[in-house]
């Protein structure tokens, strides 16, 4: 019954995980990791609606949709094809027929139904290895009824805990737009929070003046923003809940380009504030500000690595602006970029697998392209081409994907691609100009309710760890100090 | 509050002048115009030499000709009795036009010792944002600097970056390009 495919490992509950993790890591949470490599086939059919009323059989519709969505944009999977479903008729969730699903030659199949009554919802996932025919997962989250979407994407990272890589489904972006500007002549950018993919946008800032570069902190509570609010460009910290914000800065100089330290607790800032353009440090409650780049040319957008240790930022020290290296307290110093006339706006990649460095590079014909940098390598590869030109990106919290601005007929909107330049997709986010985007770097909503959650595998180990892409080593990354 | 800030930084590019300050504009390494006459003989920005009373130099437009400056000089964008300054792409250098505008511009300054300036740093959209603020912030400063060493009192004057975010002029060709690389004199009474 069981056909060995590549690429399929089987943890036999927590001992297994615990005894493969480093002593070291012992405090993260036991990630029971099953779907491996990436050519797993899923089957995803529709969502069953348990009742058979009108708002039920919506929500599930949301809930299909939406899915399938998060689960392909992440490019780890093949699916069963859509229109293969119908044939066999509706799943019954928590005990589907195998042999149906091992005829179109799914690995896993993840089934799902859902609820509606009056305000609130409730939604089951059931995630299954189709080939050993073991239930993997089972979570019920109740919530809101008009939350179908944010259903969806919690049980897309629920399946994505079961890959090598973190969800992102229930991250935010924030972005700057000039879409609440009467006058449109450039005096008043708000900040603007969306879904990962583009909707439920809602404004964040209502001080009616520039407000550009946002950087989320890395707890995902703080956003990190410039404002000329008080005439000046500085460098503000506002609590995403609270809504409650600090001037870090001060008006001393031109201070922005604010990047959070991989544990949150500085900020590193280019500000003219002793007068020429330089990389500060600061502590996150605004106190310690020190110059730590101290060179005559002009110093900004600074990125640290994701361990803390190196800071990358741009400097024209060598003429043009490119990016350079230093260690965070500002020793040394070296060129990194050396390809292209303008290289700026560094973000390094959260990834523990891939060490590389995205930023906006003029390589040629005069537009600005989204590039990245190996840092082994030193080798440079392009994912922006023809689209007008594009820059200010920034990195899913998994690493494998970057959302960036591009100006294209004349307005600027964002975009997605994956790490290696495939998959580019414009994002809708509404009217105006949209920039200057940073990515939530891990998931903070609320609103649902965990009702039921089952997790391991009554099997055996089987078959070795797949694809290169999830040996060994601690993979879904996101910065923890 | 922030007149406190105008007034610390203004001293900190007094200093700057004097020493060996970073990053000198180039403008400063140019034969030094005429020195316009001192607008107060506080001395707040130390020892710079500042001669009372001059003759206007021959690269210099008598300031009375033909009318008030204030007349002059309308034109300038958004209402600004001051024109703009324009650079060169991804330069902050002076050229010897902003160099003679600026002359007129301290002179204008010196007349209205009531007046404050916010001089605005700002770029063409062929560049990306963080740099842009910087080299904006470059071409405020360099515009700024030179009205210090004509005799400006630092305090009258604050320095903004805007970087690309707002072109005077939206189009995307040389001409928009050109008007767009400038640095921009807010005044207010």
């Amino acid at each position: 019954m069981t056909r060995s495919r590549p690429g399929l490992l089987l943890v036999t509950g927590a001992v297994g995980a615990l005894a493969a993790a480093p002593r070291a890591r012992a405090q993260e949470p036991v990630r029971q990791i099953v779907i491996t490599g990436t050519q797993q086939r899923l089957a995803l059919p529709d969502c069953v609606p348990e009742a058979g009323d009108e708002a039920s059989r919506q929500a599930c519709e949301t809930v299909t949709g939406v899915l399938r969505s998060d689960l392909a944009f992440q490019g780890l999977f093949r699916f069963v094809d859509e229109s293969l479903y119908s044939a066999l008729g509706q799943v019954v969730p928590d005990a589907p027929d195998f042999e149906d699903w091992q005829s179109l030659f799914a690995n896993f199949l993840v089934a799902t139904r859902a609820r509606v009554t009056g305000e609130t919802m409730e939604v089951e996932l059931f995630v299954y290895a189709v080939d050993s025919t073991q239930r993997i997962l089972t979570r019920g989250y109740s919530g809101r009824s008009d939350e179908a979407r944010l259903f969806a994407h919690r049980l897309a990272d629920d399946v994505m805990a079961l890959t090598p890589y973190e969800g992102i489904a229930q991250t935010r972006l924030v972005f700057s737009s000039d879409r609440d500007d009467p006058d449109g002549d450039g005096s008043i950018k708000e900040l603007y929070i969306a879904d990962y993919d583009g909707h439920n946008v809602r404004r964040m800032t209502v001080n009616r003046s520039l407000n550009i570069l946002p950087a989320w902190s890395p707890d995902g509570s703080t956003l990190a923003y410039v404002s000329y609010r008080s005439g000046t460009p500085d460098v503000y910290l506002a609590q995403v809940r609270a809504g409650q914000s600090l001037n870090l800065t001060g008006s001393r100089g031109q201070s922005f380009a604010p990047a959070w330290s991989p544990d949150g607790r500085r900020v590193a800032y280019a500000s003219s504030r002793s007068g020429d353009m330089e990389i500060w440090i600061a502590n996150a409650d605004g106190t310690d500000h020190r110059n730590v780049s101290n060179n005559r040319a002009a110093d900004t957008a600074p990125t640290w690595s994701p361990n803390g240790r190196e800071i990358a930022f741009t400097s024209n020290r060598g003429g043009t602006p490119q990016l350079w290296l230093m260690d965070a307290d500002g020793l040394n110093v070296r060129r990194l970029t050396r390809v292209g006339s303008w290289s700026d706006g560094a973000v390094w990649s959260p990834s523990r697998i891939n060490s590389e460095i995205a930023y906006s590079s003029r390589l040629e014909a005069g537009t600005f392209e989204v590039a990245v940098i190996d840092l082994e390598t030193r080798q440079v590869r392009q994912l922006t081409t023809g689209r007008g030109s594009c820059e200010a990106p920034a990195w899913s919290p998994n690493g494998r994907h970057l959302v960036f601005a591009c100006n294209r007929n004349r307005r600027w909107h964002l975009a997605l691609v994956d790490r290696l330049g495939h998959q580019l997709q414009t994002l809708d986010v509404g009217p105006g100009n949209s920039v200057y985007p940073d990515w939530e770097p891990r998931a903070s909503r609320g609103g649902l309710t965990l009702t039921r959650s089952a997790a391991g595998v009554t099997g055996r180990t089987d078959a070795t760890a797949g694809g290169a892409e999830s040996s060994g080593t601690d993979p879904w990354s996101r910065r923890s100090p | 509050m922030r007149r406190a800030c105008c007034f610390a930084l203004s001293a900190a590019l007094a200093a700057s002048l004097l020493g060996c300050g970073p990053k000198r504009p180039s403008a400063v390494r140019h034969d030094p115009p005429p020195p316009p006459p001192v607008e107060d003989a506080s001395g707040q920005e130390g020892g710079l030499t500042r001669p009372d009373d001059v003759d206007w130099g021959p690269d210099i437009e008598p300031v009375d000709r033909g009318g008030t400056l204030d007349q002059e000089f309308l034109g300038g964008p958004e209402g600004s009795p001051l024109a703009d300054i324009y650079f060169e792409y991804d330069r902050a250098t002076l050229t010897p036009e902003a160099q003679k505008t600026l002359e007129h511009h301290a002179r204008w300054l010196l007349r209205h010792p009531e007046a404050r300036a916010v001089v605005e740093g700002h770029c063409d959209e062929r560049g990306t944002v963080e740099y842009n603020l910087a080299l904006g912030d470059q071409r405020a400063r360099a515009a700024m600097e030179y009205l210090l060493s004509l005799g400006v009192a630092g305090d009258r004057m604050t320095v903004v970056s805007y970087g690309k975010e707002r072109p005077v002029d939206p189009a995307s060709d040389v001409a928009a390009w050109a008007k767009n690389r400038r640095a921009h004199f807010a005044i207010s009474p």
